[in-house]
């Protein structure tokens, strides 16, 4: 997964993919997340959308599944820069509000600062 | 596969596109449909907006109609320039059975949006089964000025 790029700061974990989330890689997405979550020092998770030119419902599905999995462990789950398209999917399912989004490099840099 | 037939003194463009229901061949069979649509129409907003219906379709097809596994998938495609595009997305599984359902779930469901997204982003969506076949059939109307000339 040449296109996936796993950066640790501290306790913080910066996932970053570009391309297309869609069925054909939701299930090596969630793989290596949670081999990174295996180690129990990685207090946050944040996922860089900002190069995902297309997304679908298995995308949408991978994302409720980690943000649900740190969340019920104490952790802490955010989305970074959204891509239109990203922006857009997430708006037609009413899931914006739903996640926590940082706003801007600040608020990036709070977390993996 | 492609024909040309004459509904209500329009053209109206027909279509065949078929693939092996593996999660990767769905998705170059939905880009495959959208990008024979990008010779006919000029918004890109529109194009997404059928880019995702196919690919929620296909990827309804490989997860579901043949228990995980490989099996035959069809988009046929309608058209009527400057009027509206129809998809029937086809495939000879299980069906949907009588839970189907067209509704958002929950924020925290980690699965069962497809049919919802599809339906947000057409003007008609519905499923049947007609004889072996298991089809969703989607119309989308579209704007005058968002076809090319």
């Amino acid at each position: 997964m040449e296109k996936l790029t796993l950066k640790r700061t501290g306790r913080s974990l910066l996932l970053k993919y570009v391309g297309e989330i869609t069925l054909e890689i939701t299930g090596d997405l969630k793989h290596r997340l949670d081999t990174e979550l295996t180690d129990a020092a990685v207090r946050a998770v944040v996922v860089d959308l900002s190069g995902v030119s297309f997304m679908d419902s298995s995308g949408i599905g991978f994302l409720v599944s980690a943000n649900t999995r740190m969340r019920s462990s104490g952790r802490s789950f955010y989305l970074y820069q959204l891509s239109p398209a990203v922006e857009k999917t997430l708006g037609l399912v009413q899931l914006l509000g739903f996640f926590a989004i940082l706003k801007d490099e600040c608020a990036l840099a709070a977390v993996c600062g | 596969m492609a024909s040309e037939t004459r509904a209500r003194g329009q053209i109206v463009i027909q279509k065949i596109f078929r693939a092996i229901s593996h999660p990767g061949d769905s998705r170059r069979l939905a880009r495959a449909v959208v990008d024979y649509l990008s010779a006919l129409l000029s918004d890109t907003d529109v194009l997404q907006d059928l880019d995702l219906i196919l690919t929620e379709g296909c990827a309804n097809v490989c997860r579901h109609a043949y228990a995980g596994e490989p099996g035959d998938l069809e988009v046929r495609l309608g058209v009527e320039p400057g009027q509206w595009v129809e998809l029937e997305i086809v495939d000879w599984g299980k069906g949907f059975g009588p839970d189907v359902t067209f509704r958002n779930p929950g924020p925290e469901a980690e699965g069962g949006r497809g049919l919802y997204l599809m339906c947000r982003l057409s003007d008609s969506c519905r499923v049947s089964r007609q004889g072996q076949e298991n089809v969703v059939f989607i119309h989308k109307d579209i704007g005058p000025t968002q076809w090319k000339s």
